[in-house]
């Protein structure tokens, strides 16, 4: 007697596949639901001492000196907004950056990899909780800091979108690379630590780029997330921006495609590998 | 040419080792490593491979349960891993379900269902059905058929009244259950169980047990890997013995026994042993193979030895065994087990 | 029947063999701190890029004419920023740091299975702690030290103040930063989310502490809230010895808190431990994770 198997892979079938994959994890973070409330609250932590300094230079809630740089006296309204960047840039590095040796520490990437659907789409999956994980938290943040220090945004918001959509594609896609390298690495706190802080502190998600000392002005003109940041304050609050808003856009649609394409590669390559070597399940 | 639900032709696979090791075979031998010539001189060394698996061949038929019986490090796992393309060969080729593995992997991966470190590979933070309704998703199971599978396979593992807690919640036996309804899923033709019996208590090993026979029944193909030879000789209507990276030998496990039928083993429990009293048996003409093992803390040993005619031999054996503190407490002779066709064909134990 | 010898033990308890047991774990903890490499970044770069974020934007509230600085130096009778924010934010990092080492060095014995192995020794349990802590410290100040020197030369702070009061506050300190550190160390061993624990207690500090504002900013309910923090005195104090002429007057008060603070935390730490480690004994919880 031959038994019927019940696999049917269709295109259905596999955005169903991509589904679960998102329910699973979307279940696993609520899980443990001190993570959700961290991160509403440690942004606003770490803004305390900066809404404090900003005091210390303002006359009347007004920074003066600041409005020089950025175009805007509304200090904190301007931090919010780099605030939410950070988060979604936290979340990327040390979310992403640890989704698949996660996966291979906890012994499950094995029987994820022995399923039959493309290896690149559990990343896809990881991706999207966290991005929309990360979405709540960041709104749930802002709002909560707007009601604490403050926060004013006269701007359009539909407007504003066009940016964050190939920036977030694009940091995803980073994502996807960051996440292979850090599975190949035994000890990889120290990497992401530094990089996420220094990725957050040069994207102006602090302070306005051009305040920069003349050397390092490039670095920070060099991460594309600077401009993603730079078109979305402009349009939610009115600042001077870096370069014209189109370019900026240019910019952003260049670095999405290219984060794609280095993400998916290294991940491929890194699946090459470890097929080859089989450090799956070993650690 | 005959359709063989796995077949596998001189699969070889080679990491590469740890530096400073030179070349080393799964067997332990190892060739030293290249002496350092003055800098200048030194051409790339070929980096030194260490081979887990050398050449192995199967040919597993359809609705056959296969024991793959092999001590510690013979390279099972590997061999495992290769056919459900977690790993790719060397060289070598082989079939799944008619698929190749390394070219058609996602059709091979769709034809198996696995089970390999059973705790580990399932969502601790999940429950049990979510465990498997996921899987089931990432099977391609159509979404009406997944629910009522898995409340099926919930039934079938006993486990309807723990389905909606967390896994975390659960002993290891029901965790193995899980992983174990995860690979029959897909109600896939072939199934491929790496020591599915691993760790679990006698009561549950023998419910799995008696739960891969009924798979047989129902028509299922399943290559399991084990070191108890128990276990194989019970399930298995063949076995392939493997060690050190090589099937050494392949058939029904009366076919194996039969091999050394002519022999027979002499099971000896003794107090106050000496490794020289060993050597003095063994020089008895007919006795071959003398393993000798001490029984957990006290001054007790087990020691088996296979004999050509045991009835000459054993006068001989006691006269040896006899004064200087030594003293023979039990004697058997037994028909020889699985244990002792692997003693007889590599000179090793199967348990270390 | 062979008969049993005497034997006879080894061990030679009293204090120089205490001594000497103490000496072994400091050197123990020392050794495995050396062989993990990231230490050489903790060490170099954190200092100068954790308050980086900080100061460039202070420097960006400054504004480009300087506007802003008049505005904050009318307020602080502070000339200088930099030295200022790298002075607290240091503080806090001290804190911080010593929070994950100390807080977590006996839950990591109890994951690495040796916590059990050294509790079966005859040593004062408490010198683990104790112990494991020297090595912390003096890696501390070398990067304190460096830090110094990396403000002082590469951003051209102007250190009028005192190196020998620099140091007498830093030793005034320790009691309380690493009485904290112990609390949390027994705290940490029987909790499961103890992370938490931990950013609850550094964002204490950030918010309260004035890392990078002066106290006056405080809304007066806050201020209150300070002046039971041992790390606000640990942070005016070090501003005044190391970027003040103000000498050992201006110190003299936080000093005395520091101590205050210090004797209570070490207290609460110990008693703490006392707790943890008999509890350990009776329901034999520890040695399992």
């Amino acid at each position: 007697m031959q038994t019927q198997p019940l696999s049917q892979p269709t295109l259905s079938s596999h955005l169903r596949a991509l589904f679960a994959l998102i329910r699973k994890d979307w279940k696993q973070y609520w899980r443990y639901p001190l993570n959700a409330v961290s991160s509403i609250f440690q942004p606003l932590i770490w803004i305390a001492p900066v809404y404090f300094m900003g005091q210390a230079f303002s006359v009347n809630g007004k920074a003066i000196g600041f409005s020089q740089f950025s175009g805007t006296t509304d200090f904190m309204s301007f931090i919010l907004l780099g605030t939410v960047l950070e988060s979604f840039i936290n979340a990327v590095f040390w979310g992403m950056g640890y989704a698949l040796k996660n996966d291979m520490d906890s012994g499950v990437m094995e029987s994820n990899w022995l399923t039959p659907i493309p290896r690149l789409l559990i990343l896809v999956g990881h991706s999207v909780t966290n991005l929309i994980v990360t979405a709540i938290t960041s709104i749930g943040m802002l709002l909560l800091g707007g009601m604490i220090f403050g926060f004013n945004a006269s701007g359009d918001v539909l407007k504003a979108l066009l940016p964050i959509i190939p920036m977030m594609l694009g940091l995803y896609g980073f994502g996807f690379a960051f996440a292979a390298v850090v599975m190949l690495m035994r000890e990889a706190n120290t990497l992401v630590d530094v990089s996420s802080f220094l990725v957050q502190i040069f994207s102006g998600s602090n302070f306005p780029v051009n305040a920069l000392p003349r050397f390092l002005l490039p670095v920070a003109l060099a991460l594309p997330l600077t401009y993603g940041l730079d078109s979305v304050r402009a349009h939610l609050i009115g600042t001077k921006t870096i370069l014209p808003l189109q370019w900026e856009m240019v910019l952003l649609i260049i670095f999405m495609f290219v984060m794609l394409w280095i993400g998916t590669a290294t991940f491929r390559s890194l699946e090459r590998r470890v097929r080859t070597l089989g450090t799956l399940g070993q650690h | 040419m005959p359709d063989f639900a796995i077949e596998a032709k001189q699969l070889v696979k080679k990491f590469p080792a740890r530096p400073g090791t030179g070349d080393k075979k799964a067997n332990g031998e190892s060739s030293p490593a290249p002496k350092r010539k003055l800098w200048l001189f030194r051409k790339k060394e070929p980096k030194a491979m260490f081979t887990a698996v050398n050449g192995v061949d199967l040919q597993i038929e359809r609705g056959e349960i296969f024991g793959l019986l092999g001590p510690n490090g013979a390279g099972k796992s590997t061999t495992i891993r290769m056919l459900c393309t977690l790993l790719e060969p060397t060289s070598g080729t082989a079939r799944v379900n008619g698929f190749d593995v390394v070219k058609q992997a996602n059709d091979v991966r769709r034809s198996l269902g696995t089970v390999l470190a059973g705790e580990r590979s399932i969502y601790w933070k999940l429950t049990g059905r979510e465990n498997l309704e996921y899987f089931a998703a990432l099977y391609h199971i159509p979404q009406t058929v997944a629910k009522k599978r898995v409340d099926e396979l919930i039934e079938r593992m006993e486990l309807k009244d723990r389905a909606n807690e967390l896994v975390e919640k659960y002993s290891t036996g029901m965790r193995q259950r899980i992983a174990i309804a995860k690979a029959l899923l897909a109600r896939p033709p072939i199934l491929l169980l790496d020591e599915p019996t691993l760790g679990l208590d006698p009561q549950a090993a023998r419910n799995l047990r008696e739960l891969i026979a009924q798979l047989k029944q129902e028509g299922h193909t399943i290559l399991l890997t084990t070191h108890y030879m128990e276990e194989a000789d019970q399930l298995s209507d063949r076995i392939g013995i493997i060690d050190t990276g090589k099937v050494i030998a392949l058939d029904t496990p009366e076919g194996l026994k039969r091999r050394i039928e002519q022999k027979e083993v002499i099971r000896l429990e003794v107090t106050g042993w000496h490794d020289e009293i060993g050597d003095r048996i063994k020089s008895i003409s007919g006795i071959e193979n003398l393993m000798s093992r001490q029984q957990g803390e006290a001054d007790l040993w087990e020691v088996n030895m296979q004999a050509h005619n045991s009835r000459t031999a054993l006068p001989r054996i006691v006269e040896h065994i006899s004064g200087n503190g030594t003293r023979l407490v039990n004697m058997n002779i037994v028909k020889p087990s699985l244990e002792d066709v692997f003693i007889h064909l590599t000179g090793k134990a199967l348990r270390d | 029947m062979r008969s049993e010898m005497n034997v006879k033990s080894l061990a030679l308890p009293g204090f120089p063999a205490d001594v000497q047991a103490f000496w072994a774990i400091v050197r123990r903890e020392w050794t495995i701190f050396i062989r993990y490499p990231s230490w050489i970044i903790a060490l170099f770069i954190w200092p100068v890029i954790f308050p980086m974020g900080y100061i460039l934007t202070a420097r960006a509230l400054s504004g480009m004419d300087g506007s802003g600085l008049t505005t904050f130096q009318n307020r602080t009778g502070l000339t200088e920023y930099v030295g200022y924010i790298a002075v607290g934010t240091m503080i806090w990092m001290w804190q911080n740091i010593v929070l994950w080492a100390v807080g977590y060095s006996l839950r990591n014995e109890q994951m690495r299975g040796t916590l059990e192995s050294n509790w079966l020794s005859p040593t004062w349990r408490f010198a683990y702690l104790l112990g494991s802590s020297i090595p912390q410290m003096v890696s501390m100040f070398m990067l304190m030290l460096v830090s110094g020197l990396e403000y002082a030369f590469l951003f051209k702070v102007d250190f009028s103040g005192s190196l020998w009061l620099t140091l007498l506050v830093i030793l005034a300190a320790i009691p309380s930063v690493y009485g904290l550190g112990f609390a949390f160390a027994s705290v940490v061993i029987t909790l499961k989310e103890a992370n938490a624990f931990v950013f609850l207690v550094r964002g204490i500090v950030m918010i309260f502490c004035g890392i990078t504002y002066p106290l006056a900013m405080l809304p007066n309910w806050m201020q209150s809230v300070s002046r039971w923090l041992p790390q606000t005195y640990i942070i005016h104090a070090m501003r005044t010895a190391a970027l003040s002429t103000e000498g050992f007057s201006g110190i003299t008060f936080d000093l005395k808190m520091m101590m205050l603070f210090g004797v209570a935390w070490l207290a609460i730490g110990y008693m703490l431990f006392n707790m943890m480690e008999r509890r350990a004994r009776q329901t034999g919880a520890i040695g399992q994770y």
